[in-house]
């Protein structure tokens, strides 16, 4: 099973995560998200990308194949950074 | 351009290798690790194929594509075994599709079984995770969801309904960076 771990002290509470996910992993509390359902997360990561604050971590995800990202863009850039 | 330049262009494209029409090739050549220039040109391509596509059809560009991804599923499932029974089909498939994309069968945690039945239909929830589709999208900055994943929609009906024989809809639940869910309605 997914693990899910939201940074308290990142998370604004803005509900993105909420609205997002479509098996509803997660819930408002206290102006929090708190993921009530890990055990329904597919690992979709969409929650990951749309939080603001990055407040998310999850573990025990499939990492899908990513053939799209340009080796030669990434080193320049790792240069610049 | 001078002659030697162009002498020089043309060296590039000379080998001494005799080619037989008998030959059957065993190998990639060149090796896959050095592709990954041929792959972005592809996905490069791809993207704006379908981009144009939606710009000149609207919303018909997803018809042509589902239509062209169906014909392709058919097409390629037509050598495997025949069967009706769900499962096993749905592991031919992911036999099928290998290379290209991977999913699995996917429940949520309060249903019993992977063949749901709900409001009167009955459909299997596919998470896909590897998707030449999505990896497509994403290398352009397109949105997913659109007529390229409308293709991948039409391949695995396509491939369904010629290994089952049955009829078979797919249903986009919800698009992310690192997988989707599909519904796999049943007929």
């Amino acid at each position: 099973m997914i693990e899910i771990r939201v940074d308290e002290n990142s998370c604004n509470g803005c509900g993105l995560c909420v609205k997002d996910c479509p098996m509803h992993v997660y819930e408002l509390r206290e102006s929090l998200s708190v993921p009530v359902h890990p055990e329904n997360c597919m690992g979709c990561l969409s929650c990951h990308e749309i939080c603001p604050a990055q407040a998310l971590e999850h573990k025990g995800v499939y990492p899908s194949k990513r053939h799209y990202i340009d080796i030669r863009v990434c080193e320049m850039l790792n240069r610049v950074i | 351009m001078s002659d030697g330049t162009i002498e020089k262009l043309k060296g590039a494209f000379t080998s001494d290798l005799v080619y037989r029409s008998e030959d059957v090739p065993l190998t990639c050549i060149p090796h896959p690790e050095e592709l990954e220039d041929t792959l972005h040109g592809l996905m490069k391509l791809n993207g704006l194929i379908i981009r144009s596509l939606e710009e000149v059809a609207g919303r018909g560009a997803n018809a042509v594509t589902y239509r062209a991804g169906r014909k392709y599923g058919h097409e390629v499932a037509k050598y495997f075994e025949k069967m009706e029974n769900i499962e096993e089909a749905l592991k031919e498939l992911s036999d099928i599709l290998r290379g290209q994309f991977s999913f699995e069968i996917w429940k949520p945690a309060d249903k019993t079984s992977y063949i749901i039945q709900e409001n009167g239909s009955t459909f299997i929830y596919l998470v896909f995770h590897d998707c030449i589709v999505r990896q497509t999208l994403r290398r352009n900055g397109q949105v997913q969801g659109g007529p390229l994943c409308q293709t991948l929609y039409g391949y695995v009906v396509g491939a369904i309904e010629e290994i089952t024989g049955k009829k078979a809809k797919l249903e986009i639940v919800h698009t992310g960076p690192n997988a989707c869910l599909k519904k796999l309605i049943l007929q």
